[in-house]
């Protein structure tokens, strides 16, 4: 039986002075797959401005808005239901012969067609001393080295708010060993990548029914490639595989192509902003 | 006649180790340049000073003109002109223009390639590691098929002479290569200095440049439209480049604007206009990759359009240059070019390819270090002959720090051979005489939809400084009028 999940998204922004001319760009709608189904889309603001529907740089849709007034407080809702199929993570058939796998990594096809998921970027660059915190075990299985990097990510940096701020660099948080599930997902992506793993940066949203950390706001997970089997997520928030209570928006090389809110605000003075995430489920 | 040439070229000296374009080997004059060097004899020394006087006074009442950046009181500068006109044979050009034609073509392929299958690196003949650590290569061009199939329409190729008398490619520009439109004021400037020379000369034109340009971009236009609607698109009067994205735009006879006089709306791009938005087909972007598009690429930029590139996505509106084809004029890749060629078309390389040393190679890295003081280093990703070292002009304490940065940033540097560009006579101000000066050659080769044009004439640039090699107008070079011969 699928489960129909609700999410409200919203974002309040307050300027200090009169703002004449923005435009916001939501990347915030669960994306459509093998196990997510949209049922139901709604999308509103304050200041009545149209609303359009378009896609990112890597097809993702986002949804836009540009008003025509002037305002000094805009607030923004989208609500979203969707049906998604129960997910056993652990249901998958593993190669014995471990060694083609790991042969699978080295050939240069396989490193040219994932390579934008083998690449470090701003947010997943480390130092070659760094790399050596997570290197593999080839005796176990790709998937098992993936299991034990999540439980690594985990236990290496402890969740805290506040610590870290949206463009906090991966060496930073590497000597604080604090952060958010942003933080957790760019350090997974950097030692997995750095062992020669496609991983890719997942945004999404989190059930909150079942006390899992980061879940007030958007959450963020990885995704890796494992030669034979595929995509597999992995959430090192949690210490969890990705499951029916990860509904997923979209992946990228780092949160900068997965960024949920992108605005572009012309104004003076100070503004503030207030988001805020439910997701609710019911069998 | 008496010797009257020798009241122009009496003092014209000449250096046996340098190829001069207009006198051979034994001192005589070149055949192509007989007529001319007579005409030019008929005046004196003293008509030069007052027509170079008033050609200059002419470009800056006109307006053409550029600023250099990284200077500390910036100012708008002329482009200074040379009364004596470069003359290109038919035979020459022929090489030059096939050769020119031949790079872009292989190039266009290439960036389909890179951005789709990617079987030139599958099978290994570019390295993977150079595309995807090329600063200007685009994650967001995959899969992406521009209108017509055309990545870079307008290139521009830096074509030398080399003192074995052959052609050789310097560089290729397909980012926005700029200049066309000093080659046209060129000709006219020329023409109102001197304009009895050109009843001697069956001389091509090159004020045809803006309607083959708007042609070429008119035939790559989206999907579905019938008439597209073409604009230029400038980052804004403080731009260095300005007077020519004026230019292009006056003369095509379409709109010229920026970022703020477009918006984007359900993917599609529109004017602002006071009849109402106007919607816009065809985009020539004179603005660079990252400035497009605030919502996609750097979000500080007021230069672009918010949405211009979901409209890109979506096939609503072509941009030339495509994003993304500065990977393919990165420096690095530039060494690349005869195998690129070979690969795509099948045929060898009609213009030479200047040796190449990778830095990011480590035995060519050691290679270069200990022989920095014949070799120029440039920067891969710079344009406007910034960041260039030629090693035989540095102090010993100047190779000291190229050395230190080369090896603290392989990957940003490619080393060449000092190539020894040919020389022509040149108009100097401080002399009041005519000297001997290096010069290159800028083709600019535009493609449209099975379509192509290479522009008769090109812009040949002189390195006015005694000696210099580098020819940028940035860097203090100066420019004549280029004649491609009729057959």
């Amino acid at each position: 039986m699928p489960r129909e999940f609700e999410i409200t998204y919203s974002a309040t922004n307050v300027y200090d002075e009169w703002v004449y001319d923005a435009h916001w760009q939501f990347l915030i709608i669960p994306v459509e797959n093998e196990t997510q189904h949209e049922v139901e889309i709604e999308f509103s603001n304050s200041q009545y401005a149209i609303t359009e529907n378009s896609i990112n740089g890597y097809g993702f849709k986002t949804l836009r808005v540009h008003p025509k007034k002037k305002f000094k407080e805009i607030s923004f809702e989208a609500k979203f239901k969707f049906l998604k199929e129960e997910i056993d993570p652990y249901n998958f058939k593993i190669n014995l012969d471990k060694s083609s796998a790991y042969d699978t990594l080295q050939n240069l096809g396989f490193k040219i067609t994932h390579e934008r998921f083998l690449k470090a970027t701003t947010y997943t660059t480390i130092k070659n001393t760094e790399e050596q915190l997570f290197r593999f075990n080839n005796s176990l299985s790709i998937f098992d080295n993936l299991v034990s990097l999540n439980n690594f990510t985990f236990n290496y940096i402890k969740f805290t708010t506040g610590a870290t701020e949206v463009n906090t660099l991966l060496k930073d948080i590497i000597s604080k060993q604090k952060g958010v599930c942003q933080d957790f997902a760019h350090l997974f992506c950097a030692l997995s990548r750095s062992n020669g793993i496609p991983t890719r940066y997942v945004s999404g949203y989190l059930d909150q029914n079942n006390n899992y950390q980061g879940d007030s706001q958007m959450h963020a997970w990885v995704e890796s490639y494992i030669p034979e089997i595929g995509w597999k997520g992995f959430d090192p928030t949690n210490n969890i595989l990705a499951n029916t209570n990860h509904i997923k928006v979209c992946h990228g090389k780092d949160y900068n192509d997965c960024a949920p809110l992108k605005g572009i605000i012309h104004s003076h003075g100070k503004n503030k902003t207030i988001h805020s995430v439910t997701v609710e489920s019911q069998q | 006649m008496t010797n009257i040439e020798n009241q122009i070229f009496s003092s014209y000296q000449r250096n046996p180790d340098l190829y001069d374009e207009i006198y051979d080997k034994n001192g005589k004059i070149k055949g192509v340049y007989q007529k001319l060097f007579n005409l030019y004899g008929e005046h004196s020394i003293n008509d030069y000073v007052s027509l170079n006087n008033k050609a200059k006074s002419s470009f800056f009442n006109q307006g053409i003109t550029f600023q250099v950046y990284g200077d500390k009181n910036v100012q708008e500068k002329i482009f200074p002109f040379d009364l004596f006109p470069r003359i290109i044979d038919p035979v020459d050009w022929d090489i030059i223009e096939r050769g020119s034609i031949q790079r872009s073509k292989a190039l266009n392929l290439f960036l389909w390639d890179i951005y789709h299958d990617k079987k030139i690196l599958r099978d290994n003949i570019v390295p993977i590691d150079l595309i995807t650590s090329s600063a200007n290569y685009l994650d967001q061009m995959n899969g992406i098929n521009p209108p017509g199939g055309i990545y870079n329409h307008i290139s521009g190729t830096d074509v030398i002479k080399h003192k074995d008398g052959k052609y050789y490619v310097l560089e290729d520009n397909i980012r926005c290569p700029s200049g066309v439109s000093y080659v046209i004021c060129n000709r006219t400037a020329l023409k109102k200095a001197l304009f009895g020379v050109f009843n001697h000369y069956q001389t091509h034109t090159v004020t045809n440049y803006a309607e083959n340009l708007l042609e070429l971009l008119e035939s790559v236009k989206p999907k579905g439209v019938d008439i597209p609607n073409v604009v230029v698109i400038t980052p804004g009067m403080y731009n260095s480049a300005f007077y020519e994205h004026s230019y292009l735009a006056k003369t095509m006879g379409v709109e010229l604007v920026e970022g703020r006089d477009l918006f984007v709306e359900n993917d599609f791009v529109y004017m602002k206009t006071i009849k109402g938005p106007e919607k816009v087909d065809v985009i020539y972007r004179r603005i660079d990759d990252q400035f497009i598009d605030p919502l996609e690429f750097n979000p500080d930029s007021v230069l672009g359009v918010p949405g211009l590139f979901a409209a890109y996505k979506k096939g609503n509106v072509t941009l030339a240059n495509a994003p993304g084809t500065g990977v393919a004029d990165d420096k690095a890749v530039y060494t690349y070019m005869p195998k690129i060629i070979k690969y795509y078309l099948n045929e060898e390389p009609i213009l030479n390819n200047v040796h190449t040393y990778h830095c990011s190679r480590p035995d060519e890295l050691k290679y270069v270090l200990e022989h920095i003081h014949e070799l120029v280093i440039k920067p891969v990703d710079e344009a406007g002959g910034y960041g260039i070292s030629i090693g035989n002009r540095l102090t010993k304490s100047e190779i000291e720090k190229v050395k230190a940065e080369v090896k603290a940033s392989p990957r940003k540097y490619v080393a060449q051979p000092i190539m020894s560009l040919s020389v022509h006579p040149t108009y100097i101000d401080d002399s009041e005489s005519f000297e001997q000066r290096h010069v290159d050659l800028r083709t600019f080769t535009v493609l449209g939809k099975d379509k192509e044009f290479v522009l008769k004439g090109g812009l040949t640039r002189v390195a006015l400084k005694k000696g210099n090699l580098i020819v940028n107008s940035s860097q203090g070079g100066g420019s004549k009028d280029t004649w491609v011969l009729k057959k």
